[in-house]
């Protein structure tokens, strides 16, 4: 990757550092509320910008190596941090989203990426972009899911369970569903583009469609009015398949000749 | 949460007996593949395939709805066995995302079982079967009678059943066939993936021309004696151009000049030339410890070898860049007089007719220069069905979203 991916992302990551210990500090000096978001915001906005200005230097969007998506998560994931606590007011999360963002960052400082700008034609798609990002703002929902569903655990393992934390993770679940299966089908819809078939049980194409049946399964359980706390345990869980689909897939025996398989570069 | 330990069959039956007769099923579905020697199914064409399938819609829904009052026609379509069997699909695609899905020795326990093509083995398609059954009696129950409030949860199960069912009941009347043409020549035969014996096309397309077009050559430093390519310091793909600078470990190299298309002169000169005929050449100057030197160097073809400059037991060569399109002008023709001219690209394929044509390959070993063509020509009866399908789901998700909003508004 270019030189400056280094500089962004420890201003990215500086800015997310100070923006949680103020965040921290706030529980007594309320004044510092402020200062905290805008810093933690600006760790995301410098990462955004960042994005932007290789996407120009490339000529092609930023989405096709594995060392790319993960520059989008590192954008992203503190977003959906942010939300949270606005909408729910619930504020630990997004500390866990920003270290995980720096933690992306800083697997991309460790293995540099070659700066390549081509791009094959079957990915030269309208689709490309929408698909990509629809399943990248999914998984982001969805980590975000199993985060608050493993601190829901650990809470109701000190007995201190709440139903606010447990309505954050399934409705994060219940986003992510949507743009899973949003992602899935414009998969399916570009694939008769580009490769004649819309399904043809790619190994990618079978693990997304395995996590998409997982999260499935999730709302048909909360929907049978299975326990809402047992349920905080296979949310924490299915997140495990879709890592395995989203970077798995390049290790496992069958996916030798996969179309979806990241340029590993 | 029940207390009460429920007894095995205790009506109303739920996730243990689902669980069971889930289980039973997969391995009835095993069963059978063993004894049909690892044979799977084979899907009827149409009419057949299409009749079938209107039977079982018309058998579930009129089961759903006649008897939706007994307790087991309750059980199958409720949620505890609807979970199993998505479950059950969701452990069935496992093998098919773990074991290769390619031709194993007919009597390899992969093959007996199926394991090797798990989508079109028995277990699979019992269990999507039981499940299009499960979906199709908790679809009828929402239908009549019918509600507004209802129009999320039936579309995405209509459109689910739908899609599922199309797909893989369609599977039989999908038609993949590859049709290679040489530039010049017209052809109206295809092949299938799986046989080398041809099949006649209800067309044939001629092939007018066939072009490439790659991305600038790149610059790369080989190592001979440890057969690797040298990454430069700048980390970046060095794409020629003139004025591309270039640093390894005590080698600097500039490209001086750079002609896209040219052919070798006679004192060693290239010389600019027609973009058919001519390949790419770079003036480079190479700045080691020792010495500083200029050479010319250039990609070769299949006519001409390519010029490499040797410094110090390494190679600075040049490669041709990867392909960034490539298209064949067709015309198209059936006998009933149908005639289209058309532009195939990858991502941008063709209809006629019921056909939509893609461009598929080309003769990989001469590049630019292919003479060759592979064209894909699908047919697939069934994909409007199916996508009607897709964007029921797709209408029934973006209601779900909408709802799932206003729902978690309403709690607070």
């Amino acid at each position: 990757m270019i030189v400056n991916f280094n500089t962004a992302a420890w201003v990215a990551i500086i800015c997310w550092a100070i923006g949680s210990v103020l965040s921290l500090l706030a529980n007594r000096t309320r004044i510092l509320k402020l200062p905290a978001f805008v810093l933690s915001f600006a760790g995301s906005a410098v990462m955004a910008g960042f994005i932007a200005f290789y996407w120009s230097a490339l000529d092609r969007p930023p989405l096709r190596t594995l060392g790319e998506t993960r520059l989008w998560y590192a954008a992203l994931i503190p977003l959906v941090g942010f939300l949270v606590e606005y909408r729910w007011k619930i504020g630990w999360l997004k500390y866990y989203c920003m270290a995980l963002a720096a933690f992306f960052l800083g697997i991309n400082m460790l293995h540099p990426e070659v700066f390549d700008k081509t791009l094959m034609p079957a990915l030269q798609s309208p689709w490309f972009i929408p698909h990509v990002v629809v399943y990248l703002v999914g998984y982001v929902m969805l980590a975000a899911s199993s985060i608050t569903a493993v601190h829901n655990v650990y809470l109701q393992l000190r007995s201190k369970g709440d139903h606010t934390g447990e309505s954050v993770s399934h409705y994060l679940a219940l986003l992510g569903f949507v743009l899973l299966t949003f992602g899935l089908i414009f998969g399916a819809l570009w694939a008769k583009e580009a490769w004649g078939h819309y399904w043809t049980w790619d190994p990618k194409e079978t693990w997304a469609f395995l996590s998409w049946l997982a999260y499935l399964g999730y709302l048909h359980a909360f929907r049978y009015k299975i326990d809402q706390s047992k349920l905080q345990w296979y949310l924490a869980l299915a997140f495990l398949v879709l890592l395995v689909c989203w970077f798995g897939v390049n290790y496992l025996p069958s996916a030798q000749n996969s179309v979806h398989t990241y340029t590993q570069s | 949460m029940m207390v009460v330990r429920r007894q095995w069959f205790q009506t109303p039956w739920e996730f243990r007996e689902s669980a069971l007769f889930s289980a039973l099923a997969v391995t009835a579905g095993f069963a059978i593949q063993f004894a049909a020697s690892g044979n799977g199914i084979a899907m009827p064409h149409l009419p057949f395939n299409a009749i079938a399938l209107s039977l079982l819609a018309a058998i579930v829904l009129i089961t759903g709805l006649v008897f939706r009052n007994t307790p087991v026609v309750k059980w199958f379509g409720g949620i505890p066995l609807g979970l199993c069997l998505i479950l059950a699909i969701a452990l069935l695609s496992l093998i098919g995302g773990v074991v290769p899905q390619q031709a194993a020795a007919k009597s390899s326990l992969p093959a007996l079982f199926g394991l090797n093509q798990i989508f079109s083995s028995w277990p699979f398609a019992l269990t999507v079967l039981l499940f299009l059954a499960n979906l199709g009696i908790s679809l009828s129950w929402k239908l009549v009678p019918f509600k507004p409030q209802n129009i999320q949860f039936i579309l995405f199960h209509a459109g689910f059943w739908i899609a599922l069912s199309c797909a893989v009941v369609g599977s039989g009347d999908l038609q993949r066939l590859v049709v290679p043409i040489n530039v010049g020549k017209a052809n109206n035969l295809g092949y299938t993936m799986e046989s080398d014996t041809p099949q006649q096309l209800p067309f044939s397309i001629f092939l007018h021309d066939f072009s490439l077009e790659e991305y600038p050559p790149q610059l790369l430093l080989y190592d001979p004696h440890n057969d690797k390519l040298l990454m430069n310091k700048s980390q970046a793909i060095l794409e020629v151009r003139k004025g591309t600078t270039a640093t390894w470990q005590g080698i600097e190299v500039l490209v001086l000049d750079y002609l896209p298309y040219a052919l070798p002169g006679k004192d060693g000169i290239p010389q600019p030339a027609a973009r058919a005929a001519g390949i790419p050449f770079a003036k480079v100057r190479i700045n080691t410890a020792s010495s500083l030197r200029e050479a010319w160097i250039s990609t070769g073809s299949p006519l001409l070898k390519p010029d490499a400059a040797q410094l110090d037991g390494l190679y600075l060569i040049m490669v041709p860049g990867t392909p960034k399109a490539f298209r064949s002008a067709v015309t198209v023709q059936d006998t009933k007089g149908h005639e289209i001219m058309a532009n195939l690209e990858v991502n941008h394929p063709v209809n006629f007719f019921g056909w939509k044509l893609y461009q598929m390959g080309y003769d990989e070993k001469a590049g630019r220069w292919s003479k060759l063509s592979l064209i894909e020509v699908i047919h697939d009866p069934w994909l409007p069905a199916v996508y009607l399908g897709f964007f029921m789901i797709m209408a029934a998700n973006i209601l779900f979203f909408w709802s799932g909003i206003k729902r978690t508004e309403a709690k607070k």
